[in-house]
């Protein structure tokens, strides 16, 4: 069975759309003693305000809004499709850390009888994609998938699973997630937050489907479960994760952080640099947009084939392959 | 849904911890003998909460780590290691030295709150500005981090879905682990789900005042709320043909998996269980069974007043009332994560030994399923049993398993 791409949606701070038509995103500084930059989505934008006006949605977190976005997005240059047919796959790493640190924080101040009742709901991993599914009409199977970066690789593979199965004639793989300053702590903590690392947020969507016209760039292999503890074993996951593609293809430059030090180590000669100016890192999202960055350069480029590396920070690594037929 | 049945995936090893006990032959036996796990919680803080009690584990002993490596691992993965080590070894999967004997296994894992209670303590620490040991607290928040701590201590390496579907969530892994065996993505899957008691949701679920103040009693009429508990459950699926290759002992047949998702209300079940009954058709259509072939049915009943007078409205619908029904909710509490893993266990120990779970605290029953809910010492008399979960989000889903 072929797997095509049928569309895609980018919600970030550099813009609402296909990144051919980004923009720099303007940084914000966040942080007490040292600041840093980061990426914020400005939550005034029409295209995230109209969300917050449906009526589920009034209280829903931002997540929830970037979500639909891209979603949106993702369907409307789809119109014919059937929507009862359509499944959703979302990719976490942080989920709703807005108002789970909210809710928490209420807790811990106001105490645990004043804990509030509408937050609550909101924290849950499942919220937004529940929002998604009613909002958008949509009656395919779902599920909320978390883990680091990679697992955004692990929801191809599930949307891949439903597809072979017939579950879903269609299946909407998101990546999304939200800023909170205690992210840049967490992360500052744990030695994962280096110099020159744009902390973002946002979502990416890519609509795949099994009513292939041959044409369109397909989804032709994910190499997931490349697990690691320590930089050595990181190094290891990574050369055998890219392993499962031929030699002779090319990489999308993905990597931030402590991991583009392995990047060029095992990518040495292959690699396809990425435009830099569209990108902030923000886990599952990134791992999105990166994919969809990548598949434009497929067409743009008339290369055959790319892999797309999606470089964990905490867990594993995990790469994909797409293939243009019409290169 | 079409799906595809010609690989049939068989459940060759199970384990589970509850706060009845630790291991699927204790809380089994806890079960039947009608007991109920609810005690004051001390696992974590509650006081100022409006309810206090739920079922809290015992954590176990995990001689096989040292002291150090169990003082970093958070609660959640204490629970899972002893399922876990249960499952693997039951499936003849464990070497000499506690190792997994595949190096590549594959996971399909589900949780709601991961290693929340590091989490809390690192905001904590953040909040009062304290330093040190915020990057172990905040490795050992993860949700991957739980199954990371698998991999390292049975030694082995694999794909790793975790499905975070709120209260569903357990079952979906289950399902998802059996999907992919159809589909031939893979041969052998380790599935299940856990979940540990953490303040962030305990007192989530007192503001939502779900809880009950008293005794938790699924489809009474006099019903008041659910009881948080926690625990792990896993099993071990592969596919009939691996199974038989290396000659495994197969206690069951995930025969069907249905799943949909109810867009009603954020965190109520549409009133006539409209979606449960669509997911739980798909089960059966997949298992290419009928209703009345499936003996019992281990219900979601948080013991809410609305979840379960939606559930048994589903039930009266489309199954007849010789179907046996309980909740082992208000012995073992809603495990959220790891219910539907640890309730598809039990259902499967219904299959294993003919006797079933008797619906506990049980009053004035809720007249739609009277007639269905189990009494005690009733025994199963068919070879099907249906497990099904709902979440927040709307998620539901219903597993089928019968004998092999």
């Amino acid at each position: 069975m072929k797997i095509e791409v049928l569309s895609s949606g980018h919600v970030s701070a550099s813009g609402f759309a296909a990144s051919a038509t980004l923009n720099d995103a303007v940084c914000q500084r966040v942080g007490c003693k040292t600041s840093h930059p980061v990426a914020l989505l400005d939550s005034m934008a029409p295209e995230l305000r109209r969300w917050s006006q449906v009526p589920r949605l009034r209280r829903a977190s931002a997540i929830s809004y970037f979500m639909l976005e891209a979603a949106h997005q993702a369907l409307e240059a789809a119109p014919e499709i059937d929507r009862s047919r359509v499944g959703v796959v979302a990719s976490f790493f942080l989920g709703c850390i807005v108002y789970t640190v909210r809710f928490y924080k209420q807790i811990t101040e106001d105490g645990r009888r004043y804990a509030s009742p509408i937050l609550f709901p909101e924290t849950v991993f499942n919220t937004p994609v529940s929002h998604l599914v009613s909002t958008l009409g949509l009656g395919g199977p779902v599920y909320s998938q978390v883990g680091d970066k990679s697992c955004w690789a692990t929801a191809l593979r599930t949307a891949e699973c439903w597809l072979r199965l017939g579950s879903a004639d269609h299946v909407l793989v998101l990546g999304a997630e939200e800023f909170d300053p205690q992210v840049l702590e967490a992360l500052r903590s744990t030695g994962l937050h280096t110099r020159g690392m744009v902390l973002g947020e946002g979502a990416g969507a890519l609509l795949l489907t099994s009513q292939s016209n041959g044409k369109r760039v397909q989804l032709t292999g994910v190499a997931d479960g490349y697990g690691f503890a320590n930089k050595a074993q990181a190094m290891d996951a990574s050369r055998n994760s890219l392993a499962e593609f031929p030699r002779e293809l090319p990489i999308l430059s993905t990597a931030t952080g402590w991991t583009q030090s392995i990047e060029a180590s095992v990518a040495k000669g292959r690699l396809l640099k990425r435009d830099e100016r569209c990108f902030s890192e923000a886990f599952t999202a990134r791992a999105a947009w990166d994919t969809i960055h990548g598949i434009e350069l497929l067409k743009k480029n008339h290369l055959e084939d790319l892999v797309i590396p999606y470089w964990g920070l905490t867990q594993q690594f995990a790469c994909a392959r797409f293939t243009n037929p019409s290169a | 849904m079409t799906l595809p049945s010609s690989r049939r995936v068989t459940i060759t090893g199970y384990g589970c911890l509850t706060a009845l006990g630790v291991g699927s032959v204790s809380t089994w036996q806890s079960l039947i003998l009608g007991q109920s796990a609810r005690v004051p919680i001390t696992a974590i803080p509650v006081h100022g909460c409006r309810v206090t009690k739920g079922a809290q584990a015992t954590l176990p002993n995990l001689p096989h780590l040292s002291a150090k490596q169990v003082e970093r691992m958070s609660r959640a993965s204490r629970l899972i290691h002893p399922a876990a080590r249960e499952a693997l070894s039951m499936a003849d999967l464990l070497s000499g030295d506690g190792s997994c004997r595949l190096p590549r296994l594959e996971t399909s894992i589900s949780t709601t709150a991961g290693g929340m209670e590091k989490g809390e303590q690192f905001l904590q620490k953040v909040w009062k500005g304290q330093r040190g040991n915020r990057a172990t607290l905040i490795a050992q928040y993860q949700a991957q981090q739980q199954i990371a701590d698998l991999q390292r201590d049975f030694n082995f390496r694999g794909p790793a879905t975790i499905i975070s579907n709120a209260c569903a969530g357990g079952a979906n892994a289950i399902g998802h682990a059996a999907d992919l065996i159809r589909s031939g993505m893979a041969d052998i899957v380790l599935a299940g789900g856990f979940d540990a008691l953490c303040e962030l949701v305990y007192c989530g679920f007192d503001s939502l005042l779900t809880l009950a103040p008293e005794a938790c009693r699924p489809f009474d009429r006099g019903r008041n709320g659910l009881m948080l508990g926690e625990g792990a459950a896993l099993m071990v699926l592969e596919s009939e043909e691996h199974a038989f290759k290396r000659g495994a002992t197969i206690h069951g047949i995930v025969a069907g998996y249905g799943h949909a998702t109810d867009t009603f209300h954020l965190t109520q079940p549409h009133q006539e269980g409209v979606i449960l009954e669509q997911a739980m058709r798909q089960a059966l259509d997949q298992a290419g069974l009928s209703a009345s072939e499936v003996g019992y049915i281990n219900a979601h009943g948080t013991g809410t007043p609305i979840n379960d007078i939606s559930e048994a409205k589903a039930f009266r619908r489309l199954f007849p009332v010789s179907t046996r029904l309980s909740s082992t909710k208000a012995a073992i509490g809603h495990t959220l994560g790891a219910a539907g893993a640890i309730e598809a266990v039990l259902s499967l120990l219904a299959l294993k030994t003919g006797l079933l779970p008797p619906q506990l605290n049980l009053q004035d029953p809720e007249p739609d399923v009277m007639e269905m809910l189990v009494q005690q010492g009733e025994q199963l008399t068919m070879r099907s049993v249906m497990s099904v979960n709902l979440g927040f989000g709307g998620s539901n889903a219903a597993l089928i398993l019968t004998h092999s």
